[in-house]
């Protein structure tokens, strides 16, 4: 998020698309209730009437997969009835910005597409420079080639007729939830975008997001009380997983991990200069990346060697996404694998053949509090045959929540402390105990082995103690980061350095624990310190901050563009950022300074960008299908988005509109938690929502003579499941492109373990992910429904 | 004497969650039952002996030709004028200071009569056997956590509600909020009303609804039958004079079916052939 939870009571107008918060984020309408009560409004877009639709003031239909089209047309209808905060958007948005050459997009394609390899060459999208390397702009924002005319341009295809026959959404219900939406640009409003899974589980899911950027950002709604783009994450600590580098292309806070498919990544030196642009806050990148190396290798880290840069792994051009590995796993390009705290019998995409590829492994260790689908896949009771099995599983007992000391990071970026409530059951053990006593076996067993594989092993400084319980604190203190010539925790990561001479195992964490017994993720503080931001209360990061960007809630002058919405400004007489939240900015650089209205410090112009040259598909982001869809593309030859990788084969069949002509999605509720490992083996939350089932609308229900509580199956080119029926109005057929097109919908919490079982939806999804990301497309593919009598 | 409270249910808050339920069963260590498929979100068709509040669900096509999806949170009205302990025979049911409604488990013979009686469905019997395998009956439905009042605590599916659909507090001050927040959401929901009703001497769970009763299954009047008034206060305290206080029950056993028993049930009885 960039803002946070208890800060969407601000908002004017909460749009939520690709999530059901009201369900799946219960606490969300806490805040939104007040905003609410505050008069604000929420806008649902979803392509069932969920329970957050039946709490939003305005609900509007939408065709799984189709996000790009309908805020494609919000972005035109901004634009062409000028309901857009023109001053932001000339001072905080690279839309002044000139575009080289390079760019032109054709019938669905940007310019430097290569076929074969379904890649683009992105310099060709290349911003033009000056002379002196800087931007060169049109403020007016007239010249053809700014990326303001451009973005129009690109979006003027983006009419209504085609919008509406595209998503199935109803020309009036697009035009009110524009309306309304776009409301938000006038100074003293405020919009907020609420999103989860249903943005960003698609084949153009970060496009998604994207277009929520540009809507934002020309909104002027970055950066505001009640603002912002809020992803509402999918677990509580999803997004401190991702701070913390679980994402296979990540080191830690973000930075990206060296390849060996990148020639600059095979010197430290090197690889700095390709990372690290000249200005915005990332120039300060060597100091982030030394002192995580410091953090890791200790001594063995020196200016001679690199601070131990080529201990790190390099991947070439492979990808380690969890498609990717399961693929190898499926080639039996894999011995063995950790499954820590992870279900993919029941949670990942094909999961049939993600069921089958663990039979490849020699060896599988799982980490779970519970025998899951996954540990017991070999079993008889997962529908396999154990004599032909060979896969040797051993299943580590991991400790609740409630019986173990650490943090957890929420939406917020709120990282908070927890304590221990009671011991662990039977053999389990918090899961930071096994990682800790592996690395220390690890380390011993490769004593003395002078082999290259060993070197990062022994390298590796592991100061947390020698027993079997690891010492959280010191590992808290290590993310904080120290001094090495004072021996003393560092304020913040304003103070690290790039000689080797300060460590932070996560620089966007540093400040947390500044001094001994000052870990800021302990702070219970209740009391609001203004603005409802409630500083006192855990920490956030960077550096406390509670919303994100705050420098863009004030104008070129530094005041508030209105009083409604303040939350920092420049007191002059003090010469600082003064007001409710620790300034996103330089707290002393002045609104006159030379970059003092660079308000998106993180970037290289200090600017939004509404034009993105980074993706993979297009600096602007563009409709095509789902991998499966029932109609072709409206806007394009092109059907599906042409940068992302095609699993071809057995792994990933393909299921054609004929055969398969309802769309059908996936989602979850709000008594189970993912794959249900953990809900299903709860009495009290079994009882509640105890049966797989499949919503199906009253059209195709009687299309199909299914009546309520019926058996049915589901079936895709993947596999077929079982489940009851639950026929319901909140599901109405779609009219695309002139004709009628039916979505169902089913949780994917279910499997054959626990107190409730049931048939896992994930049996139907494909083998596909995101261009960007990989993310998997469960939220949108083709299958059909028939009575299972 | 303690004072007299009100559980104010806006059900226009409420998104469904159902952490009501599990609150409850958690503080009141209620077990789980099995239950078939309901066909919709919804977990169980109505309260039990062992599920004493139920998230309702339901999708209603209103008056402007849109569609509804309702929720209630359904539970124990805990009526100033209840059918239910004016029926017991055993003087089990009584009112409490706080105005909750409350069975003594002591003195509960598993008549059933005022399960009969309830003109909301929110009593049950649950079946036991005690150590020589005979069986018996009891009747349960929400306390109003009557014991967490006593301790100066909310009840637990009130602390549990994050929407804020759910307020507990002084009476007045609760109907009067009722009162103000129809006023509010008169212009989404046309027939939004507060379910006070009078018919039992107003309630101790107010609901502000948001479509008629009748929408939720409720009943529009609900009263205490005449009859129960005449055996509670006319009745029962003759016979009790007159005869020994189970002899009373198989009486009242006659009475309550005859008289009481609401239109279209059947008449099993109501546990009088014990």
């Amino acid at each position: 998020m960039t803002n946070h939870w208890n800060d969407l009571q601000h908002t004017d107008c909460a749009l939520i698309m690709g999530a059901n918060p009201a369900e799946n984020h219960p606490i969300s309408f806490r805040w939104l209730t007040k905003a609410k009560e505050n008069g604000g409004k929420i806008i649902s877009v979803d392509p069932r009437y969920t329970r957050t639709s039946a709490v939003s003031d305005i609900y509007a239909p939408l065709r799984s997969g189709t996000d790009i089209a309908f805020l494609g047309g919000m972005i035109k209808y901004a634009l062409e009835n000028n309901l857009i905060h023109k001053e932001y958007v000339v001072n905080y948005t690279n839309a002044p910005f000139i575009v080289a050459d390079g760019y032109d997009f054709k019938d669905g394609l940007f310019s430097g597409y290569d076929q074969a390899k379904r890649t683009y060459d992105k310099t060709k999208w290349a911003l033009a420079a000056g002379p002196d390397g800087k931007p060169v702009t049109d403020p007016t924002l007239e010249n053809p080639r700014t990326v303001f005319q451009l973005l129009k341009k690109h979006y003027s295809r983006y009419d209504l007729d085609t919008v509406s026959s595209v998503t199935g959404t109803p020309k009036e219900d697009l035009l009110k939830v524009y309306k309304t939406f776009c409301e938000t640009s006038k100074v003293g409003k405020a919009g907020t975008i609420l999103y989860a899974m249903g943005t960003t589980q698609h084949t153009v899911g970060s496009q998604n997001v994207r277009a929520y950027a540009i809507i934002q950002m020309l909104l002027g709604n970055i950066g505001l009380p009640g603002g912002g783009i809020n992803a509402m994450r999918g677990e509580s600590n999803v997004q401190g997983s991702t701070d913390f580098g679980l994402l296979w292309d990540n080191l830690t806070g973000y930075l990206a991990i060296p390849k060996a498919s990148v020639p600059e990544h095979a010197t430290l030196d090197g690889y700095l200069k390709k990372e690290t642009p000249p200005s915005g806050y990332w120039s300060n990148r060597p100091k982030f990346v030394v002192s995580l190396l410091k953090s890791w290798y200790a001594q063995n880290a020196t200016a001679e060697n690199e601070f131990g840069y080529q201990y790190l792994p390099k991947p070439g051009s492979k990808n380690y996404s969890h498609i990717f590995l399961f693929k190898a796993m499926y080639n039996k390009e894999l011995d063995g694998a950790f499954l820590w705290g992870t279900n993919p019998v029941v949670g990942g995409p094909n999961a049939g053949k993600e069921k089958e590829a663990l039979g490849n492994l020699k060896w599988l260790v799982a980490v779970d509090l519970w025998e899951t689908e996954t540990a017991a896949f070999w079993k008889k009771e997962a529908g396999s045959d154990p004599s032909k099995i060979n896969t040797e599983v051993f299943l580590l007992p991991a400790s609740a929540s409630f019986e173990k000391e650490g943090s957890i990071s929420n939406s917020s970026r709120w990282m908070q402390y927890r304590w221990k409530a009671i011991d662990s059951k039977g053999e389990a053990r918090p899961d930071l105990d096994i990682i800790h006593e592996l690395a220390l076996k690890l380390k011993k067993l490769y004593a003395g082995d002078t082999s290259a594989q060993a070197s990062p092993f022994l390298a590796l400084d592991w100061n947390f103690g020698n027993g079997p319980e690891c010492d959280i604190d010191l590992v808290a203190k290590e993310i904080n980061g120290y001094d090495l010539t004072t021996g003393k925790l560092l304020p913040g990561f304003g103070a690290l350095k790039a000689d080797g001479t300060t460590t932070s195992g996560n620089w966007i964490y540093s400040g947390f624990y500044p001094e001994e017994g000052k870990n800021k993720s302990k702070n219970r503080d209740n009391k609001d310190t203004g603005g409802h931001h409630y500083l006192y209360w855990s920490f956030a990061w960077p550096m406390n901050r509670r919303v994100l960007y705050n420098r863009a809630a004030a104008d070129l002058n530094g005041n508030p563009w209105s009083k409604e919405k303040a939350i920092i400004w420049w007191d002059a007489i003090q010469n600082k950022w003064v007001g409710n939240d620790v300034p996103d900015f330089n707290a002393t650089l002045a609104p006159t300074a030379p970059g003092g209205t660079g308000a998106i410090m993180m970037n290289k112009d200090g600017v939004g960008l509404l034009y993105a040259p980074t993706m993979n598909e297009g600096p602007f982001p563009e409709h095509y299908e789902p991998f499966e869809s029932p109609v072709p593309n409206a806007f394009s030859s092109v059907e599906l988005n042409p940068a992302v990788v095609i699993h071809e084969g057995d792994f990933n069949k393909k299921g054609s509109k004929g055969t398969y002509p309802i769309i059908a999605t996936t989602y979850r509720v709000s008594e189970h938690w993912q794959s249900g490992s953990m809900t299903r083996n709860q009495e009290w939350l079994s009882e509640i929502a105890g049966y797989m089932f499949v919503e199906i609308s009253e059209e195709l229900a009687k299309e199909k003579g299914i009546k309520n509580k019926d058996k049915i199956i589901v079936s895709s080119a993947r596999g077929e499941i079982t489940a009851y029926a639950m026929v319901t109005k909140r599901y109405k057929p779609f009219k695309v492109r002139g004709k009628v097109v039916h979505q169902v919908g089913m949780p994917w919490h279910f499997g054959y373990k626990g107190y409730v079982t049931g048939d896992t939806a994930n049996r139907l999804t494909p083998h596909i992910g995101d261009a960007n990301t990989q993310i998997p497309e469960y939220k949108a593919f083709l299958c059909d429904v028939r009575r299972a009598d | 004497m303690a004072k007299e409270y009100v559980k104010f249910v806006d059900v226009t808050k409420c998104d469904g969650c159902k952490a009501c339920m599990v609150a409850c069963k958690n503080w009141n260590d209620l077990p789980v039952e099995e239950t078939a498929f309901q066909g919709s979100a919804q977990s169980h068709p109505k309260t039990t002996a062992d599920t004493w509040n139920v998230l309702q669900y339901i999708e209603h096509e209103n008056a402007g030709g849109g569609l509804d999806y309702l929720f209630r949170h359904s539970s124990c009205f805990h009526c100033t004028d209840a059918a239910c302990e004016k029926v017991c025979p055993e003087n089990a049911i009584s009112y409490t200071d706080f105005g909750s409604v409350v069975i003594d488990q002591d003195k509960c013979v598993g008549c059933g009569y005022c399960v009969q009686n309830c003109p909301f469905e929110v009593i049950s019997l649950k079946e036991y056997k005690d150590k020589n395998g005979k069986e018996y009956r009891k009747a349960h439905k929400c306390t109003m956590c009557t014991d967490r009042l006593e301790e100066g605590l909310q009840p637990a599916c009130v602390t549990t509600c994050h929407t804020g659909a759910m307020e507990f507090g002084d009476k007045e001050a609760m109907i009067r909020k009722a009162e103000k927040r129809v006023q509010e959401i008169k212009g989404r929901y046309p027939n939004a009303q507060v379910y006070n009703p009078q018919g039992v001497g107003g309630t101790h769970t107010v609901y502000v609804l948001a479509e008629k009763p009748s929408v939720y299954g409720l009943p529009e009047n609900p009263k205490v039958p005449t009859s129960a008034v005449a055996w509670k206060d006319y009745a029962q305290p003759i016979g009790k004079m007159m005869l020994g206080a189970t002899t009373m029950a198989l009486v009242g056993a006659f009475v309550t079916n005859k008289l009481f028993n609401k239109e279209g049930k059947e008449q099993d009885g109501g546990g009088s052939n014990e």
